[in-house]
């Protein structure tokens, strides 16, 4: 059962609680307990499985730690601390050692020192384990155990499957997992959730487990998540307690009819103003590119003010300069720090007064958390300005204003029934000890993350795991476990299978930066990702330099130099979030509410009065969202909403365009627009081109298309048919393959010592995927990377909804013609991003290329031999 | 399909007329295993698929001779049980049908214990009437009007789609004789694409004026390397 905890504690009920020694640490250090933890600290005592969902800065890290001190210090003192291992914290940040530092070293040597006056001395051992540990460490670590375990969750996996330290942990009272909302939302927490119930396992009774969150919805899910199905939790909930100063700001007031080198002017000005009104902003911009760029400008344009004052700080800068920029920040030594996404999380990041988000984080949650990371205390109001870069990014985050104000939080989504990680977790099961069948199963499904697992997939990935899928003869190669049929046990199987486990453990795919040449040369790297989604004569900017894409090989694209055409793909595409489906639902609604004023013919002034009371912007943005609203009206009488979709026809260069107008987000859209494509393809014989965004996508064709008899075919029953195959000779499925490959151990990374360049990884899945395809087409690691790209990259579900709402009428379709595109449609055919949905198969598409080739040379000179 | 009097393409062999001589390239049987043993599970593919094909190949032709281009199996270092009984197993499905002609290729340092249980030689070339043969990594140095080789493993792909390769016979030139480059009878791997990857064999010179003919349900004439950019 899942309760929240309605009413705080009594600070003097959790000062009884405490050691004399932990209360007189306390009472002289901090006087006052945080409102997480009135809520927090005597519910663990009393080991209750709980959940704080706390803004950074709440000291929610202490909540969960001052309980397990004060029972290590009380068992200290009673001389009765064993060697053993009583506590595991998990955190998903690899940097670790400060937050060690400042929430459990510090406090235990203060607690000590206090001790000592008493004539006393604590001997808790506190110990680090994560991937940069060293290996003295390790050891020292595993003939005399810690009390407290400080680890990441592929450490954890690690140690766990460690004879030594699961003789160590057996006792676990408590599990703490941090950030959980960071984790919950992808494979690596689902990873997690398997090892903390390895851990269960081991200790054969139910320990204390305590999540730490920042803002996320639904907290209920975050709670089951943490505890696992069929336990109880409680849910301390202070998300909002922390006052927050938010606004919407246009750097021009007219952001369509604005040269760009104005825009750009402004919009630099208006940050330069607000550092200056400040003490320390943090400016997050979404990409690495974009991060880059605004230090350079910033420097170039104020070169008195900005020097060695700011600093950049995103993924590609290496750990020594990333930790740089963090100490500096803390020192106070930096007027302005600019990252992508970086800093969202966790570390102490000290004193930062406003936060500057430029252009829309995508979701209510990233946008609390982002802004969150100003006002450090508590009880300090977060103050965040959001600069808008375009009319749609200006009403998307105008409704996201509301949203956070209001509120509404956007559900995460939680992956499920993963089979890589199933894989790669029985791997380290049975390399850890031997295991029944049955017992197994039980285990695996008291991971939330595998409530629903079907046997029929257990099963499958046990074949896969016993080498099933191969000859007997062959098996004694591809067999990972081993595995008694007629009694039902699997254990360890290979001498090196322990070294294979400890060198590719986790779910985080090797990073994949794709070299960039024109011939030998190289200019730069991009991201895997967007190579995807480059095709052939793609025109993309790096450096600030335009090139065009030739091919690629392996892990290098080659390219030409492209002076003259304008790029057709943003290259920040791979890095951009997609919308929140909720915060989709809620921009669709307000159109919804725009278009009723309009077509009631409410006046300029009571359209622009109702913006200002639904949306909480200034004057100067809701005349500009009026506008926008207004060009559309006036232009096709139609404005797009959650209720209704409307299809756009139009031509331009030769070309067919059918613009769909859905704003249910990228990841809604991606599904929406493959399926019609295909059977838009069906219909016409001939690929197609794609454009997806978060507002809509586009389908393009030299021929005509029957799209709206596509899309009026598609069903929400067929759709997992359709989305399957269209799915089947996508770059993004072979990708995804590879990483599912590597979780579930097909593909090592590290073999024998040697460690693989992620090209060789590449190439070979290539190989693997047609092999695997070969056996079955539902190989479970096929079918595993399948689900990831329908139900985690893409949302399936979602989609599925609107088809059905399609069906019973509840949206309408509406279609119209236009001569140029709608001012709704002009983003998206500018930047929406592109694919190639290929129609014809491999012999089809040979015959058409011959037949090209026949008319181009004529055939006529034979050549002889 | 016929490029001369008396040579035709057969599916992905090579095929002469007048001396019933059938053309296999590099099958690099055991590449699975090497993949292996590098940490790649690759399912092992079924040396009987490969046998259905020559089945094929055969029945439309009458074969005497069996030249095997080199690169028969793939693995440098030792070979497994598995890699020796599939070799063994299209070797005497082969001697059936034919005297074999092994030809040394590059990966083959090793083949010397298969063919000799066989009582095979393995030959740097292989020349006959006009026609010359040799495996394609390094020049030999034998004139001939005709030079046939392997190594290369040529495939194509199209611009509209980059990442759908397709075996393919290349013919052209060396010095003054006629090249034709046979594709690999390897079925789990396309090949290497010439239209973007550089050429390996130093037999092959301005690969742009090559004659292209695809091999998939049948064979296709695709003119000249040039006329598919």
């Amino acid at each position: 059962m899942i309760t929240k905890i309605e009413e705080p504690h009594k600070k003097n009920d959790i000062l009884k609680i405490l050691h004399p020694f932990v209360r007189e640490w306390f009472l002289n250090k901090f006087g006052e307990f945080s409102l997480p933890q009135l809520y927090g600290v005597m519910e663990i005592h009393n080991r209750n499985n709980i959940l704080v969902s706390a803004p950074t800065g709440s000291t929610k890290t202490l909540t969960a730690f001052l309980a397990i001190l004060n029972e290590l210090v009380t068992l200290d003192v009673e001389g009765k601390l064993e060697d053993k291992i009583y506590a595991v914290y998990v955190s998903p940040l690899k940097a670790l050692s400060r937050d060690v530092e400042v929430n459990l070293t510090t406090p235990l040597g203060e607690i000590n020192g206090i001790a000592k006056k008493y004539g006393k001395k604590l001997s808790i051992r506190i110990g680090l384990r994560t991937g940069d540990t060293s290996a003295s460490e390790r050891a020292k670590m595993s003939r005399k155990p810690v009390h407290l375990l400080v680890s990441t969750p592929e450490s954890l996996a690690l140690v766990i499957t460690s004879p030594k330290f699961r003789e160590y942990m057996r006792d676990i009272r408590y599990c703490i997992v941090d950030e959980i909302h960071a984790l919950a939302e992808n494979k690596r927490g689902v990873h997690l959730s398997l090892s903390i119930e390895r851990l269960r396992e081991l200790t054969g009774e139910d320990f204390c487990r305590i999540g730490l969150s920042a803002t996320v919805s639904p907290l209920d899910e975050i709670a089951k998540y943490l505890v696992g199905n069929g336990n109880s939790c409680k849910i301390a909930d202070v998300q909002f307690v922390k006052k927050m100063d938010l606004k919407v700001l246009s750097p021009v007031k007219d952001l369509i009819n604005t040269s760009y080198e104005e825009q750009s002017r402004e919009t630099y000005e208006l940050i330069d103003n607000l550092v200056q009104e400040h003490k320390t902003t943090l400016i997050f911009t979404n990409t690495r590119a974009a991060t880059e760029r605004v230090v350079h400008h910033l420097k170039e344009k104020f070169p008195k003010k900005y020097s060695d004052n700011i600093g950049a700080h995103h993924g590609s800068l290496s750990k020594e300069k990333r930790l740089d920029i963090e100490n500096k920040l803390r020192e106070g030594k930096l007027k302005v720090v600019v990252c992508s996404t970086s800093l969202e999380l966790g570390i102490d990041i000290g004193y930062i007064d406003l936060v500057i988000l430029l252009g829309s984080p995508k979701s209510v949650a990233r946008c609390l958390q982002r802004i969150g990371r100003s006002g450090h205390k508590l009880h300090e109001t977060a103050k965040g300005r959001i600069i808008v870069l375009d009319r749609d990014d200006l009403i998307e985050c105008s409704v996201m204003l509301k949203s956070a104000i209001e509120k509404k939080i956007d559900t995460i989504h939680i992956p499920r029934n993963c089979l890589d990680v199933l894989a790669q977790q029985i791997y380290g099961i049975a390399i850890a000890d031997m295991i029944h069948y049955d017992d197994l199963f039980k285990l695996i499904k008291r991971s939330y993350c595998y409530k629903g697992l079907e046997k029929s997939d257990f099963d499958s990935v046990l074949d896969y795991l016993a080498g099933e899928f191969t000859s007997l003869e062959d098996r004694h190669v591809y067999a990972k476990i081993w595995r008694d049929k007629e009694t039902g046990m699997i254990g360890r199987r290979g001498k090196l299978s322990r070294i294979i486990y400890m060198t590719n453990i986790g779910t985080i795919p090797d990073e994949t930066h794709v070299t960039v040449k024109i011939g030998e040369q190289i200019i730069g790297h991009i991201d895997e990702g967007f190579l995807e989604r480059l095709k052939s004569r793609d025109v993309f900017v790096l450096g600030g330099e335009r090139y065009e894409f030739q091919f690629a090989r392996g892990m290098v694209a080659q390219v030409k130099s492209s002076a003259n055409r304008p790029p057709t793909i943003p290259s920040w595409f791979s890095e951009m979030l997609p919308l929140s489906y909720d915060l989709g639902a809620e921009i669709g609604r307000f159109r919804r509410l725009m278009e009723e004023k309009f077509l009631k013919r409410r006046n300029k002034k009571e359209i622009i009065d109702f913006i200002d009371e639904y949306l909480y912007v200034d004057r100067n943005s809701a005349e500009a969202i009026y506008r926008y609203f207004n060009e559309m009206f006036l232009y096709v009488k139609e404005i797009p909403n959650d209720k209704k979709i409307v299809i756009e026809h139009y031509s331009a260069y030769n070309k067919k365009f059918v613009v769909f107008h859905t704003l249910y987000g990228r990841r809604v859209n991606d599904v929406l627009s493959r399926a019609t494509a295909y059977l838009v393809g069906l219909l016409g014989k001939r690929d197609v081109e794609l454009g997806i965004n978060d507002n809509g996508f586009y389908i393009a064709s030299e021929n005509n298309m029957q799209a709206k008899r596509a899309f009026d075919s598609l069903k929400s029953k067929d759709l997992d048919k359709i989305m399957e195959i269209a799915l089947e000779k996508t770059e993004v499925l072979r990708r995804r393959f590879r990483h599912c490959a590597g979780r579930s151990l097909m593909i090592l990374r590290e073999y024998k010592g040697r460690r693989k360049r992620v090209g060789r990884q590449q190439v070979s899945s290539m190989l693997l995927i047609s092999a695997v395809r070969r056996i079955s087409n539902d190989f479970s690691i096929l079918k595993e990377a399948r689900r990831e790209v329908l139900e985690d990259l893409m949302d399936i579900e979602h989609a599925r909804e609107i088809i059905k709402k399609v069906e019973n009428g509840e949206i309408k379709i509406k279609e119209i013609d236009t001569k140029v595109p709608s001012p709704f449609a002009f983003n998206l055919v500018l930047q929406g991003y592109v694919d190639v949905f290929k129609v014809e198969d491999r012999m089809e598409f040979l015959k058409r290329m011959h037949q090209l080739v026949l008319a181009k040379i004529g055939m006529t000179e034979k050549l002889e031999v | 399909m016929k490029i001369s009097d008396n040579i035709e393409i057969i599916d992905l062999c090579l095929y002469l007329k007048k001396e019933k001589i059938l053309v296999i390239g590099d099958m690099h049987i055991g590449l699975e295993e090497s993949l292996q043993k590098q940490g790649f599970f690759i399912p092992r593919f079924d040396v009987n698929e490969v046998i259905e094909r020559l089945k094929n190949i055969f029945s439309k032709a009458e074969v005497k001779k069996i030249i095997l281009m080199g690169d028969v199996k793939h693995e440098f270092g030792t070979i497994s049980g598995q890699e020796w009984r599939d070799t063994l197993k299209v070797l005497d499905f082969l001697l059936e049908r034919g005297e074999i002609i092994l030809i040394k290729g590059n990966h083959d340092t090793i083949l010397g214990p298969i063919s000799h249980k066989r009582n095979l030689e393995i030959k740097d070339y292989y020349k006959i009437n006009d026609t010359l043969f040799v495996h394609g990594d390094k020049i030999v140095n034998e004139k001939s009007k005709i030079i046939v080789i392997g190594h290369e493993h040529p495939a194509v792909s199209f611009e509209e789609r980059r990442d759908e390769k397709y075996k393919c016979f290349l013919l052209g030139k060396f010095k003054k004789s006629k090249l034709i480059v046979i594709p690999s009878f390897n079925l789990l791997t396309e090949g290497s694409d010439i239209t973007k990857e550089n050429v390996l064999s130093p037999y092959i010179k301005d690969i742009k004026n090559f004659r292209v003919y695809v091999v998939e349900d049948e064979v296709r004439d695709f003119g000249f390397v040039k006329d598919l950019e």
